[in-house]
């Protein structure tokens, strides 16, 4: 499951079983289907956003610092450039 | 201009180990028109069951101030910093590029209760940093003794932003006055009994005041009171 939230009280702004992430040397872009309305509203916060990719017994933390975000409307995809990660365990 | 917010307007989440009463728009609270005041991001007065609280968590481009009223609060986080503070301490995390932590009541037997503080922090990407203080509660007493500061000394924490809190035990009839630059907020809340600014804005315990243009106040307690004043820098945010 990966999920976006809000950075200030982690409000759920979005989440999707459906996602990819591929790693680019030091980043991570992360792709996920998701429709017009929902982006809007992530988009919104778009300079504090947390994703989380939550496993049963870890979570993995990632974050773009320069909201490196984008809609791609024709595809229904929300791509981000996440430039952070960290694993820890729940 | 003083803004008065009673504490019976405060947005409360309550469960089975939690009470928590949001100033600003935070988590499931989300109210466009309550975002901030100045750098003031969060200001949630928490009481914590004993031996609950939050688990391991992250945070990031944050300064974020946990001040304890009663019981103890066990911090942990990924800086390698464990321990308690109590009554009389102050903990302050400087979230930057990313900080994992948890805070739990360290007491088997008592509630703990606090105040979580967040402000915009004046520079982004921070190292991540974590101090805590402990403050004499004698200095208190009928002034303002600065807790939090930009520039920090012994005994008070240094913030990340151009602030200075203050905290202070005024007696019944005593009074206080405090001066700012201009141009810049004064941000009061009364942890307990009551207290007036400028005669005649009355607030009693947890209600809190925002305050633009008046770069002096004056503050007299009705009763013994316990309170915080927030200097803030003024402009946009």
């Amino acid at each position: 499951m990966l999920m976006i939230r809000h950075s200030i009280g982690s409000r759920l702004l979005c989440q999707s079983e459906t996602y990819t992430i591929d790693e680019k040397e030091d980043h991570w872009l992360i792709s996920l289907p998701i429709d017009e309305e929902t982006a809007s509203k992530v988009l919104e916060f778009q300079d504090e956003l947390n994703l989380f990719v939550t496993k049963e017994k870890e979570k993995t933390w990632f974050y773009s610092s320069d909201a490196q975000i984008k809609f791609l409307p024709k595809e229904n995809q929300l791509m981000i450039l996440a430039d952070h990660k960290t694993v820890y365990p729940v | 201009m003083i803004q008065l917010y009673p504490a019976s307007k405060r947005y409360t989440v309550k469960n089975d180990w939690l009470e928590s009463n949001l100033s600003f728009s935070f988590g499931e609270y989300y109210d466009p028109s309550n975002i901030r005041f100045g750098p003031l991001r969060v200001f949630n007065d928490d009481t914590v069951q004993p031996g609950r609280g939050f688990g391991i968590h992250p945070h990031r481009e944050a300064e974020i101030v946990s001040i304890v009223l009663k019981g103890q609060l066990k911090h942990e986080d990924n800086l390698g910093n464990a321990g308690i503070i109590g009554t009389g301490s102050i903990q302050r995390i400087s979230a930057g590029t990313g900080v994992l932590h948890s805070e739990f009541n360290a007491s088997k037997q008592e509630e703990v209760q606090f105040l979580q503080l967040w402000f915009s922090p004046d520079e982004k990407k921070l190292t991540p940093s974590y101090e805590d203080i402990s403050y004499d509660l004698e200095q208190m007493h009928n002034q303002l003794l600065p807790v939090i500061s930009h520039t920090g000394s012994e005994r008070v924490a240094k913030i990340h932003q151009d602030l200075t809190l203050y905290l202070s035990r005024l007696d019944g009839k005593e009074t206080l006055t405090f001066r700012q630059e201009e141009g810049r907020r004064i941000y009061v809340f009364t942890i307990e009994g009551e207290i007036s600014i400028n005669n005649d804005n009355i607030l009693k315990s947890r209600d809190a005041a925002r305050i633009t243009d008046l770069p002096e106040i004056t503050i007299q307690a009705s009763q013994d009171s316990f309170f915080l004043l927030i200097d803030l820098p003024g402009g946009e945010f």
